[in-house]
This record gives structure tokens, C-alpha cells and sequence, in this order.
């Protein structure tokens, strides 16, 4: 194939703005799907995509589109549209030369879409504004145009207007395609070097690599290696998703395609690898990606703790089809055996959860996330950790990570998102007005802030109709402190947390009044404390059980009498004793699992 | 048809035996007792059921006879006489029994009845006066006045039943100390042997429990029962009656023998509807329901709808929990020996020393006992004990899991 008849681009939107209706048009349009056929919204193959209006894994679509009488290859590369998939839609980029940026003519710019094309723009690929729902009554594409214009700096006066839903417009934007997007620029000649920019895990073929060739030819037959890692692979099939897998007998420059080769794990394939001809000509690596960083944190737990080993097992099973999660063993006092996983972000953390429960039919206890700390020992030795429990005796100092957030939303309600944003320990950064009505705001704020109710937040202050997006930038020394518990005057490690110094009391206050209403009375006085190294910053006491007696108890009642005893003390089987009190897991979990305190 | 455990029991001659007349006037507001309002039933055939299962399954030399309800009294004096002849000739409680105690309510006696009694082997009577105030007597739906009640008392004397016990309820919606023990002293007047009050419950499936769940009625703070509590003991005590178990007292030597043997968790024979029994480490139960039960007997059937038997140290743990509500107490090596437990395999002792170290417990002599500030608190106590000898809890147990897992990788 001449690479000067391949497009590769992708499509930038925001959730909702109609990205998946827009390929399933083009597919539609290149016949690469009969209509009747097609599932509504092609692209995004997993239940919970589906179900969410999210794409979470690349893919990657050829279509024919014919042109001035030439016949063109358009490879089209999916892009997940949320904030914590960042890393995902950089995979995806690096693959194209172009991009659709694809808007909601009524909605406007979203944060996330400003972010998205940020990065379009940093890969140098050719951008191509599109204003969709143009047939909604109330879209009004000159003033999303503008700010288009104002928020990513690209030029949109000739912005196609288009409806992704009735179809109209959808040619121009594949013509447009052809004649904007540049052809890759690499060469057939060339000895191969192939970027593998995703991999899944397929249960009946083992791991499918996505790649998109650089220089030179793949062919079927091949031994290929991953010069990253050194591994040596025959090409058993190669082809292209045409939306289904078509096997070819060779891929060449500037095409993306897929590469089989009875991989059993997905840990033998490293995404941002370069695949070369094994014993060929020496060539050098291709950059690559950085590896995801992980940036929130929380535990799972399984109900039963008889489940542990299941849980285990679901995890290593989903991580074969997502290896941008990690988890590892933790023990705790209060849920016993779990797993502390690491995501992307806050979406990302709850997609996990979700498919654990729903495609492994795990029953858990999921903590309140948590981020990433760097402890600076002194003597240049930073440490990393993910809990208060972590955190040294002694050391320099602590340092949490700062995201800079980009918040878009209606101008009305600015003063109100500039009191969240200073209540959540904000540092301005500026203001932009990207139309008349429509305002940026950019904000440093603590990633712990953000996970703990910025975004419920935002929500509410903005109707609905504010965005956001972040990305972390530094780690910052802040006054933070370890909040302790302590039950019956004994520290109760499970239930300390890290805050800001400023939070310490309010939180501390909090979590008291919440164990008050979670552990039971016991035969004896309960002190509940809060401290913040040997200072008592709030205090509550359970009071004691006065009177726990059953009047009447003969020979017909002992062993229904005896089974109404032990109902009450099933609810201790979820009870861990500390010192002498017991403390119910509900307890536990009113602490660690929810953030409805702020409320 | 399951087959028990317990159709192959034979209880040991001198088990203590309980029988079952269900029937009373009224279902009384508050009781959760198996019982029937007895017009419409058929009462004839109900006893002859109960002896049939008397002959089929009564132990030898009882030491002890209980005959309750429902209200036994509610059945003609013939009737009565013909239960215990049948009775003795299944058992030979006349030669055997040190206790034979009839449950009576107080519109069902008078001193001829009581002398008919007394002539069957009826050696002690449990008179259900429950409350002498007219408005709680209405609430608790009973069909005899404060006045009627206290005539039985005396009937009972004169009519040569010397071992005499009141049954009371206090704690009634709207009740106050001073009204209880105002009522509570015109029945010590009567210098009976034995008292029973009760604080009132609200059991599953009462009237009284429907109508506290629909708000009508007021409920108590714990501070006002415990209050109830404190000052029924201090009041008794004061009139020379022992708090021998958390509702029952006594003057010197009037305990009720039969009632101590449950409290002892030691075996013992039920007979009639709902009826229970513990032989040979089994405790199992006849239908809470009176035609399942009888076409069971008439059938010639065991009667048995459930049966339960603890392991070992189960056991151990229900010995704490029914000692723990007698001044008596536990005699650790008896129970431990009862229940066959080793001293190395009782898993109680850490629960011991918490509750001593926490002024609950006490220890007089060989036995352990609540102190005074225990009882109020006694299920509380009792559940540490039930918590530390629960077999089913070690294997769901979340918190000491069986190993520990090493670090874990998507490379399995």
C-alpha cells in the first residue's frame, strides 16, 4: 500500500458529543457495516463502555473511502474521552497524523476536550474542528467556534458543521480527512520498525498487539521481536479491524493493524515497544510512552474473607485486558486481607470496581481512595507511600501531588467555583473568558482534594454544566499531618487518615462523630479520640450498656432464646476487636469508605 | 420422613418432666407462649393426646413434674386427675417427684379445685396474678380483676397448698416505680414462698409488639428499666425474698426445683404441643402447632419437628449463659465435666478473667456467679461467653485468616 494513500487520525471529544455515532457514520458511509447489521456504537466493545458512554481501550478501524477517483486507506483510532485516560488517548495519538475534534454545537467545549486536543497539538497532528447536532434548535456553532478558538488556540471559522446522528455532513468530514490529514511520511523501503501502541487479551487467541508500522513491511510469517524487551514472536496473523479482524498478508508503512502470535500473557507485551525484523538490520528504538502513572489509590476487600484467593484471581484476570492498574497485597487491622490497587484516576478506579463486580461477581469493600505521597528521608532519599500507616517515624518532609486543573463552565457561576476551589486549598492560576457565557478557570489543587468531593462539588455548583480536567504537575511540601484515632485510648492505625493541618480539626471531629454512631455500646465507657501527634483535637465518649437482660428464659425458650443471643452477635462476625472494643467493619467503612461527611 | 436423633433417646430414669395444656380463656396481649383461646377447640381430645404421648415418652421417677400452659386450671378437676393418673402410671411421679407444680390463672381456682389438686399429687401452685392496677390488667388482656387474683391466693391455702408462687409482670406502658412496688408489697403481704416478676417484653409476634410498632404505645428508656430492675430486687430483698434467678425469688429453700434443672442445662422430657426436651445432649421439639402434632401421635409417630445438639464446648457455653442468670452461678468443673470439655480445650477462660477484671463477674467457692452490678448486664455477659464457644464461627472467621498470601502477580 503507497502511503500516500493512508490517513490515520483520531477523534477528540468530549462524553457525549457523539464520537462513536460519528464512526459508526463512517463506517456506514465506506461500507465497511451494513446498517442493519451494526450494533449501535461499533467502536466501544465492552458492556460497561456501552453502558457508560465511555471508550476505554484504543481501537483502531480501517476504512476505503474513495476520493477525486483515488482510493484512500483511513485508519481510524479510537481515543477514550475521559480525563483519567490521558495516558490511553497519548497511546492512541502517537499513531496518527491527524484529529477530529469533534464538539457539541449546543454544549460547547468541555474541559476535557481542551485538554485532549492539548495533546493533539503537542504530537504536532493536523486538527480538524467539527460542530456536531448542528440540527438541535438550540446549538449555536459560531459562539462554540469562538470557543474553540480561545480555549485551544486553532483556527475554527471554517469549522465543518455537521450531524453525526442524521448522517449529514459525515462525507465531507472523510473528504476533508484526505485532503487535511497528512499521508505518514515513513517509507516501504525502510528495514520495520512498528510502534505497539495497545494490547488486549483475547481468551481464544491470546494477547492481540495493535500496532501501527513506521518504516518498511510486516508480513505473515515473520519473526518479529520486541526489541524492548527482546522477545521473539512469529507473525501467526496479521491483518486489520475492518471493524472485524481481517487477516492480511502484510502491513506496511503508516498502516495500523493487529499482530497474533499465541501470547499467553499480556505482561510478555509491552505497549510502546518496537517490534523489528528478528536477526534484521540493527535500527533504533522508537520513543515510545512514559509508563502510566499511578495517581489514586484505595483497598479492596472481599466480603467474605474466604474470597480472598477469588479476588486474586479476578484481579490477575482483568489486568490482562487493562494493564494500566496495579495491586498488591495489603493487610489490615480493621478488613483483614485485600488488595491495594493504584488507577489512573478516579473514572478508572471505579471501572475497575465495576467490572469486579459485575464480569467476576466479586462482593467487596472498596476505602476511600487515596493518593500518592513522596516522603523526602533528607540525605536526597525520597520514599513513596500510599497510606498513613506508611508514613516513617521521621523523615524531612512530605510532599503531596498538585494537579493543575482546568475547570470550564458557565460565567454565572464563577464566584462560586472560585469558593470551592479556595476551600479545597487552591492556588489561581487564571481566568480566561472563552466566549461571553463560557469561562476557564485554572486552579492548582492537591490531587487529595480533588479525590475527596471536588468534582461532586463542581457539579452542584454548576448544575451539571461545569467540566474538569487535570493534570498532576508537582509535588508540594504542604503542612500535612497524620490524623489519629484513637478507641479506648488505643491508636487505631486502620482509621488514621493524612489532611492539611487547616482540616485537621473539622475532620477529626467528623470521623469521631461518625465511630459514635458506628461501634455499639459496650459494658464499659468508650473514649473516641482524635489527635494530631500527642494533641487531642476531639473527643466523644460511647457510654456505657446499662441493661441487657432477657426476663424470661425456660426449658421451651433456651435454644430459641439462644439463637436470638447469637443473631445479635452475627453482626460481630464483621466486628475486629481493638483492645477490648469491638469495632464493627460498618464502622470502619463509615470512615474509610465514603466522603459524605462534606455534605 | 426425617428421622431424628432424638427418636432413639431414652431419657434417664428421674428426668425432669414438662407437659403442655395449651389452652387458655384468652390469648393474653403480651405472651408469646404456644397457647389457644380455648372455645371451638377441641379440648377432650387434646388430653387425650397429651396421654398418649405421656405413655409413649414419659421418663421414669420424674424428679420433678411441671405442668403448664397455657392454663392446665382451665380444664374440669376430673379431667386434671384423669392427666396425672395416666400420668403415674406412665411414670410413677407420685412415689418419685420432690415438685409437682401446676400453672393456674386465678379465675380458674378456688379452694375446692385447689383441694381436687392437691388429692392428683399437685404439691405447688403458679399463680399468673401478673399486675394488680385494673387498666394494665385490661391492656394486658386478662379476664380476672386485681381482686380475684389475691382470692386465689387465699384459695390456694385454704386449700392445702402450702408452696405457693405469684407470677408478675412490671414495666407496663405508662407504669411508674412507685405504682409497681406499691402493687408489688400488697402481694408480698401475702408471705407466699415465691415470687416470678418479670420486665415486660415485647417478644416477636405479640399483640403488644404490634401495637408498640405502630406507636401506639410508649417505650421505655433504658435508664427507667433499669431503674424497674433495681428497685423489684431492692424491695423483694428487703421482704426476705433472694433473687435467685433474674426474675424468680424466694424465701429460704422455696425454689422451684424444676425451673433450677433448666437453668442447670440439665435434661429434661416436654410433652404436648410446642413442648421441648433435652435428653442425652439433644435438645429437640414437638410442632408449635396442635393438629400437626396430634395427627402425629394419633398416627403413633414421634412428634419431633426440630432437634439441635451442640458440640462440646457449644454446650459449655450454654451452661455459662443459663448459670449466669442464677445467684448460684457456674461450677466450672461440673459444667466443664457435663459437657465433657478438657480444661485445656475450654475456650472461656479469657472471657472469665475480662468479666472479673471488669466487676461483673465474681467468684464464691467453687462457683462462678454475676455480681451486682452484672445483672442487669446478664446477656451481655452471656454473649462473651457464647461468642468464645461458637463452632460455626472459626471458619468464616474474617479476621484470622488460615494463611498468608505472598505477593501477586497477572503471571499465575
Amino acid at each position: 500500500m503507497d502511503p500516500l494513500l493512508i490517513r490515520n487520525f483520531s477523534i477528540i471529544a468530549h462524553i457525549d458529543h457523539g464520537k462513536s455515532t460519528l464512526a459508526d457514520r463512517m463506517l456506514e458511509l465506506c461500507n465497511a457495516v451494513e446498517k442493519r447489521a451494526m450494533r449501535a456504537q461499533l467502536l466501544d466493545d465492552m458492556e460497561l463502555e456501552r453502558e457508560r458512554g465511555i471508550t476505554i481501550k484504543a481501537r483502531a478501524v480501517t476504512i476505503w473511502h474513495e476520493h477525486k477517483g483515488q482510493r484512500y486507506q483511513l485508519n481510524l483510532i479510537d481515543t477514550p474521552g475521559h480525563v483519567d485516560f490521558n495516558y490511553e488517548v497519548e497511546k492512541s495519538l502517537q499513531a496518527c497524523e491527524g484529529a477530529l475534534l469533534l464538539v457539541d454545537a449546543s454544549q460547547g467545549v468541555e474541559a476535557q476536550t481542551v485538554a485532549n486536543a492539548y495533546l493533539a497539538v503537542e504530537a504536532d497532528l493536523e486538527i480538524i474542528p467539527l460542530l456536531n447536532k448542528i440540527d438541535l434548535t438550540h446549538s449555536r456553532p459560531d459562539e462554540v467556534a469562538e470557543e474553540i478558538e480561545h480555549s485551544i488556540g486553532i483556527d475554527a471559522t471554517d469549522a465543518l458543521h455537521i450531524s453525526a446522528k442524521t448522517g449529514k455532513g459525515v462525507e465531507a468530514v472523510l473528504d476533508e480527512v484526505v485532503k487535511r490529514v497528512p499521508p505518514p511520511r515513513e517509507k516501504l523501503s525502510d528495514p520495520l520498525r512498528a510502534l505497539i501502541f495497545d494490547a488486549i487479551y483475547n481468551e481464544y487467541r491470546g494477547v492481540i498487539v495493535y500496532l501501527r508500522v513506521v518504516d518498511g513491511v510486516i508480513a505473515k510469517g515473520q519473526k518479529i521481536e520486541m526489541k524492548g524487551t527482546g522477545k521473539v514472536f512469529e507473525a501467526v496473523e496479521i491483518g486489520r479491524f475492518t471493524p472485524d479482524m481481517t487477516r492480511t498478508d502484510e502491513l506496511g508503512a503508516g498502516e495500523v493493524g493487529y499482530f497474533i502470535s499465541n501470547i499467553k500473557r499480556l505482561g510478555d507485551v509491552r505497549i510502546g515497544d518496537t517490534m523489528i525484523l528478528h536477526k534484521g538490520p540493527d535500527v533504533e528504538m522508537l520513543p515510545g510512552y512514559a509508563p502510566p502513572s499511578h495517581m489514586v489509590f484505595a483497598d479492596f476487600y472481599p466480603t467474605n474473607n474466604g474470597d480472598f484467593d477469588n479476588l486474586r484471581e479476578a484481579l490477575g484476570t482483568l489486568s490482562l485486558s487493562d494493564s494500566s492498574f496495579s495491586f498488591d497485597p495489603v493487610t489490615s487491622e480493621a478488613l483483614g486481607f485485600g488488595f491495594r490497587c493504584g488507577f489512573l484516576g478516579l473514572l478508572h478506579m471505579e471501572i475497575i470496581q465495576q467490572r469486579l463486580e459485575r464480569e467476576h461477581d466479586m462482593d467487596m469493600i472498596q476505602t476511600a481512595p487515596t493518593v500518592n505521597y513522596h516522603v523526602d528521608m533528607g540525605g536526597g532519599e525520597t520514599i513513596e507511600i500510599h497510606s498513613p500507616g506508611q508514613l516513617p517515624e521521621q523523615y524531612e518532609r512530605l510532599l503531596e501531588p498538585i494537579a493543575r486543573v482546568q475547570i470550564l463552565l458557565p460565567a454565572d457561576y464563577i464566584g462560586a467555583m472560585m469558593q470551592i476551589c479556595n476551600d479545597h486549598r487552591g492556588v489561581y492560576v487564571r481566568q480566561e473568558y472563552l466566549s461571553q457565557t463560557r469561562v476557564l478557570l485554572v486552579y492548582d489543587i492537591p490531587l487529595a482534594e480533588i479525590i475527596y468531593d471536588f468534582y461532586d462539588k463542581l457539579k452542584s455548583a454548576t448544575r451539571g454544566y461545569g467540566t474538569l480536567d487535570y493534570t498532576i504537575t508537582d509535588f508540594k511540601a504542604e503542612n500535612l499531618v497524620k490524623l489519629r484515632i484513637l478507641v479506648n485510648g488505643e491508636d487505631v492505625d486502620a482509621l488514621s487518615s493524612m489532611c492539611h493541618a487547616d482540616q485537621a480539626d473539622q475532620r477529626g471531629r467528623s470521623t469521631i462523630k461518625k465511630l459514635r454512631k458506628a461501634i455499639p455500646r459496650h459494658m464499659f465507657e468508650i473514649p473516641l479520640q482524635a489527635a494530631v501527634g500527642a494533641k487531642i483535637i476531639a473527643r466523644e465518649n460511647i457510654a456505657a450498656l446499662r441493661k441487657d437482660v432477657t426476663a424470661k428464659c425456660y426449658g421451651g425458650d433456651i435454644t430459641r432464646k439462644r439463637k436470638l443471643l447469637e443473631k445479635q452477635k452475627a453482626g460481630k462476625r464483621r466486628m475486629r476487636q481493638v483492645g477490648s472494643v469491638d469495632i464493627p467493619q460498618k464502622a470502619f467503612l463509615s470512615v474509610l469508605g465514603d466522603r459524605e461527611d462534606s455534605k | 420422613m426425617t428421622s431424628f436423633r432424638a427418636q432413639q433417646l431414652t431419657p434417664e430414669p428421674g428426668t425432669a418432666l414438662y407437659v403442655h395444656l395449651p389452652f387458655c380463656v384468652a390469648k393474653c396481649t403480651y405472651c408469646d407462649f404456644y397457647s389457644l383461646a380455648a372455645e371451638g377447640e377441641d379440648l377432650d381430645g387434646t388430653l387425650e393426646a397429651v396421654i398418649a404421648e405421656v405413655h409413649r415418652r414419659a421418663p421414669r421417677s420424674p424428679k420433678t413434674v411441671f405442668v403448664g400452659g397455657g392454663t392446665p386450671s382451665l380444664y374440669p378437676p376430673e379431667d386434671l386427675g384423669r392427666l396425672f393418673d395416666e400420668l403415674d402410671r406412665a411414670s410413677g411421679f407420685r412415689a418419685s417427684a420432690r415438685e409437682v407444680t401446676l400453672e393456674s390463672n386465678p379465675e380458674s381456682l378456688d379452694a375446692d379445685r385447689v383441694r381436687a389438686l392437691r388429692s392428683f399429687g399437685v404439691d405447688r401452685l403458679s399463680i399468673g396474678v401478673q399486675s394488680l392496677d385494673p387498666t394494665i390488667l385490661e391492656l394486658f388482656g386478662r379476664v380476672h380483676t386485681a381482686e380475684t387474683a389475691l382470692a386465689a391466693l387465699d384459695a390456694a391455702r385454704t386449700g392445702g397448698i402450702e408452696r405457693i408462687s405469684a407470677d408478675l409482670i412490671y414495666g407496663a406502658p405508662g407504669q411508674t416505680v412507685e405504682a409497681w412496688l406499691t402493687d408489688l408489697r400488697r402481694v408480698t403481704a401475702f408471705e407466699l414462698g415465691h415470687i416470678s416478676a418479670y420486665q415486660l417484653a415485647y417478644e416477636k409476634g405479640t399483640i403488644m409488639t404490634r401495637w408498640r410498632e405502630e406507636g401506639r404505645l410508649p417505650v421505655f428508656g433504658e435508664e427507667l428499666e433499669l431503674a424497674f430492675f433495681e428497685a423489684t430486687r431492692g424491695a423483694l430483698g428487703d421482704r426476705g425474698y433472694q433473687a435467685y434467678e433474674v426474675s424468680n425469688f424466694c424465701l429460704s429453700g422455696q425454689q422451684c426445683q424444676h425451673n433450677e434443672g433448666y437453668w442447670r442445662n440439665e435434661p429434661y422430657v416436654g410433652i404436648g404441643p410446642s413442648a421441648v426436651s433435652q435428653v442425652g445432649g439433644t435438645r429437640f421439639g414437638n410442632p408449635r402447632s396442635l393438629h400437626p402434632w396430634r395427627r402425629a401421635i394419633e398416627r403413633g409417630d414421634y412428634p419431633t419437628a426440630w432437634e439441635e445438639t451442640l458440640s462440646p464446648v457449644e454446650r459449655l457455653g450454654e451452661t455459662w449463659w443459663l448459670g449466669l442468670r442464677t445467684r448460684r452461678g457456674v461450677d466450672l468443673e461440673a459444667a466443664r465435666a457435663s459437657a465433657s470439655v478438657e480444661p485445656e480445650e475450654d475456650p472461656t477462660l479469657p472471657r472469665i478473667e475480662e468479666m472479673m477484671h471488669r466487676g461483673l463477674l465474681e467468684r464464691v467457692g467453687a462457683h462462678y456467679r454475676l455480681t451486682e452490678r452484672g445483672w442487669p448486664l446478664a446477656d451481655a455477659v452471656a454473649r462473651k461467653f457464647l461468642d468464645a464457644t461458637s463452632e460455626r464461627e472459626k471458619p468464616t472467621d474474617p479476621w484470622e485468616p488460615a494463611k498468608i498470601v505472598g505477593p501477586t502477580s497477572p503471571d499465575r
